[in-house]
């Protein structure tokens, strides 16, 4: 009897939704699926993680226990020694929950956790806009903001799993101010949070999420122009820091707002002036699926370092 | 040309850990050697007495205490091949000679001659010269060289570029000019890049892996150090935070040659922001910062602007690249009372701090990282092997006549 092939099973898991996906030795998702996020908290999303591998299983016919190599991507900081997460506010509990425990003690497989972004990163590397690169960056703008980091062909995680948490980039505004608290952090000006309070505070009534004000813009609204004016610009300077400490080849722009054509030109177009060398940009190629793209590249990759798995 | 044949590579790794053995437990016998190695007496002694020949190995003494036969004690001999590290600052020039087994023999330094250029070439080769003969050392003893240099060398045209502080020195290809004058090829290094790994080496970085340096002086500027390896960037331009959006707009023109950053805290930013607020006969930022201590409030209030800007920057580096460790360096990042106002306002702006230290080298932290270079590539010149892709761990730095 020959044993049964190796398959990989990779999840990408946000505050909103969690996408999972079952593929071949080779890479190929052989099925795919995306559900809402369980709002109860991190046991029920650790349970619903491995109910989708079941499902995903079961629609392909083969046995769970088939995949051999498991990658999951957390919304947060992923400690590289422990595999504890931090800094996870969408998720309730998951900073006390040992969730790469539980899912080591549900599968029959290698399991590795990696932060969303990274893999988002991994993912435009392998499949997407950042093929060849070899010190390359994806800024996930949205809901928060994060950083993955390719540097010298590899992941970048920095000491504790922290590289990139760049939420706290203190470039925001009046940076000029004499006294250090004053100082704002990148994500209090470019959170979709952020975005709506500055169209409110500009006067702008009719919109109560970024999709409006996008919607707004479309329509000619000024407010919303003026709005996405400046939240450009503060991302054009985040990119400017970037550049100016890892010298990147690229910067690949991603999640919900970062992806929006929209801000992207904005972006463009404010850079010149700010930094003296050209700063390459792209937008996402594999948009809301970069991270389960990247998760299951990274897990095939681990599962071909493993012969004795496939 | 065929391939060596496999009993050479062999050799050479018995070679390479002889030599890794006595480069750390130096003196040693052969006796221990072989225990240590874990090679046969006889290829023991085959090595040893080819080491002996080549001058890379010398007896010291004999084994005391024992009853019965005692055995002969060796060591690396300062006649193995020696090394030359050089830090060309815009301030000072320094040298530094040391021996194969990473003793430094004697180091030198005196103020770079202020017309740079080729003038500053020939400086540096005299005064290479000089600490040679001193040493009885023969130039041609002297295998590996690396410099510290400011700025970015180009490696099609040898010059080096980035380096307003120097003047010249962006027309020449230093590399191969001194090169030819010091009669062995010259490596040029980013000098905060060598600082940072002569704190790593010889410093207060020791055992740390992944290291933030963050050198305030004349400019501003970043080195970092992951996993083994320095982070250099697509060009070579990782580090160059003279251009962080800190500390002003950065569409001001007159900001846009230094950058936004190095316009407030760089030498020249601290004393025209110290003018502009009513400081008077000032020349140097140093100056500027003794002021401060001594009492000159509006000095002092430079002062704490420049740890304000320089803390916005170091929280900057520590929100991207989560350094275990970051370290203070440059002459006035190192010094005592400002390092302290930076940690206390990091404290506020970070929230993650991480451990703070000064550079403990100071201003030889550039030599020492250029020396650790160039035995890096000595040792490598004569047991690399191509498999092994890493390079043989340095021995614990040790000054002249220091023996274990």
């Amino acid at each position: 009897m020959t044993p049964a092939a190796a398959y990989c099973f990779a999840a990408d898991l946000g505050g909103t939704k969690l996408a999972a996906a079952i593929a071949d030795a080779r890479g190929s998702i052989v099925a795919e699926l995306t559900e809402a996020t369980d709002r109860r908290g991190a046991a029920q999303v650790a349970e619903q993680i491995a109910g989708c591998a079941d499902k995903l299983a079961k629609t392909v016919g083969i046995e769970v226990t088939q995949a051999r190599q498991v990658m999951v991507g957390i919304p947060g900081a992923v400690n590289p020694g422990t595999g504890r997460v931090s800094l996870t506010p969408n998720i309730a509990g998951l900073e006390d929950f040992d969730i790469l425990g539980y899912l080591r003690g549900r599968f029959a497989a290698h399991v590795t956790i990696e932060n969303d972004v990274n893999l988002a990163m991994l993912g435009e590397y392998a499949l997407g806009c950042a093929s060849g690169c070899r010190n390359a960056a994806f800024l996930s703008l949205g809901t928060g903001t994060g950083l993955g980091l390719l540097i010298d062909g590899r992941l970048f995680r920095g000491a504790r799993g922290l590289a990139g948490e760049i939420a706290d980039l203190p470039i925001g505004r009046d940076p000029a101010s004499n006294s250090p608290s004053a100082s704002g952090t990148f994500e209090h000006e470019v959170s979709s949070l952020a975005i709506v309070d500055r169209y409110r505070l500009q006067g702008g009534t009719a919109a109560t999420t970024v999709r409006n004000i996008f919607r707004l813009l479309e329509q000619g609204d000024d407010v919303a122009a003026s709005v996405l004016d400046t939240t450009a610009r503060w991302v054009a300077l985040a990119l400017v820091t970037l550049q100016s400490l890892l010298d990147l080849d690229l910067v690949v722009l991603g999640g919900s707002i970062g992806v929006r054509p929209e801000l992207y030109e904005r972006v463009r177009l404010a850079l010149p002036a700010l930094f003296s060398r050209p700063i390459a940009i792209a937008p996402s190629a594999l948009g809301d699926r970069a991270g389960l793209i990247g998760a299951v590249w990274a897990a095939t990759q681990a599962l071909s370092r493993r012969p004795e798995a496939a | 040309m065929s391939p060596p044949p496999i009993t050479s590579v062999t050799r050479q790794l018995s070679r390479r850990s002889v030599f890794e053995a006595l480069l750390h437990r130096s003196p040693i016998s052969r006796a221990d050697l072989a225990k240590v190695t874990s090679l046969s007496k006889q290829t023991m002694s085959e090595v040893i007495d080819a080491f002996e020949q080549q001058g890379l190995v010398r007896p010291v003494g004999r084994t005391r205490g024992n009853v019965g036969r005692t055995a002969v004690l060796y060591e690396l001999s300062p006649e193995g091949g020696h090394v030359l590290g050089i830090d060309l600052g815009a301030q000072r020039l320094t040298v530094a000679l040391a021996d194969i087994a990473g003793r430094v023999l004697a180091e030198a330094d005196e103020a770079t001659d202020g017309r740079g250029g080729g003038w500053a070439l020939d400086q540096i080769a005299r005064l290479s010269d000089r600490l040679a003969r001193d040493n009885h050392t023969h130039p041609s003893r002297i295998r590996s060289i690396v410099m510290a240099t400011p700025g970015v060398v180009n490696p099609r045209s040898g010059a080096i570029e980035l380096a307003p502080n120097i003047t010249g020195l962006d027309h020449l290809n230093v590399v191969g000019l001194l090169g030819e004058k010091l009669g062995s090829p010259v490596v040029l290094e980013n000098d905060i890049n060598l600082a940072l790994l002569g704190e790593i080496w010889h410093g207060c970085a020791r055992n740390v892996d992944n290291v933030a340096f963050l050198a305030l002086g004349s400019g501003v500027g970043l080195g970092l150090h992951v996993n083994g390896r320095l982070v250099r960037g697509e060009n070579g331009a990782a580090g160059e935070i003279g251009y962080l959006p800190i500390g002003g707009d950065p569409l001001q023109a007159e900001s846009r040659p230094q950058g936004c950053l190095e316009y407030q805290i760089g030498a020249t930013g601290v004393v025209r922001r110290y003018r502009e607020a009513g400081g008077r006969d000032v020349e140097t930022e140093r100056q500027v910062f003794d002021r401060a201590q001594a009492g000159d409030a509006v000095a002092a209030s430079v002062v704490e602007e420049t740890a304000r800007l320089t803390a916005l920057a170091a929280a900057t580096v520590i929100a991207t690249v989560d350094p275990q460790l970051l370290v203070l360096g440059g002459s006035v990042g190192a010094r005592a009372d400002f390092a302290d106002k930076v940690a206390r306002l990091l404290l506020q702006l970070s929230p993650r701090p991480v451990e703070i230290r000064t550079s403990i080298l100071g201003r030889r932290a550039g030599v020492v990282g250029a020396l650790s270079v160039a035995l890096r590539r000595l040792h490598d010149e004569f047991f690399g092997v191509a498999e092994l892709a890493a390079t043989l761990p340095l021995p614990p730095p040790a000054r002249r006549g220091a023996s274990q």
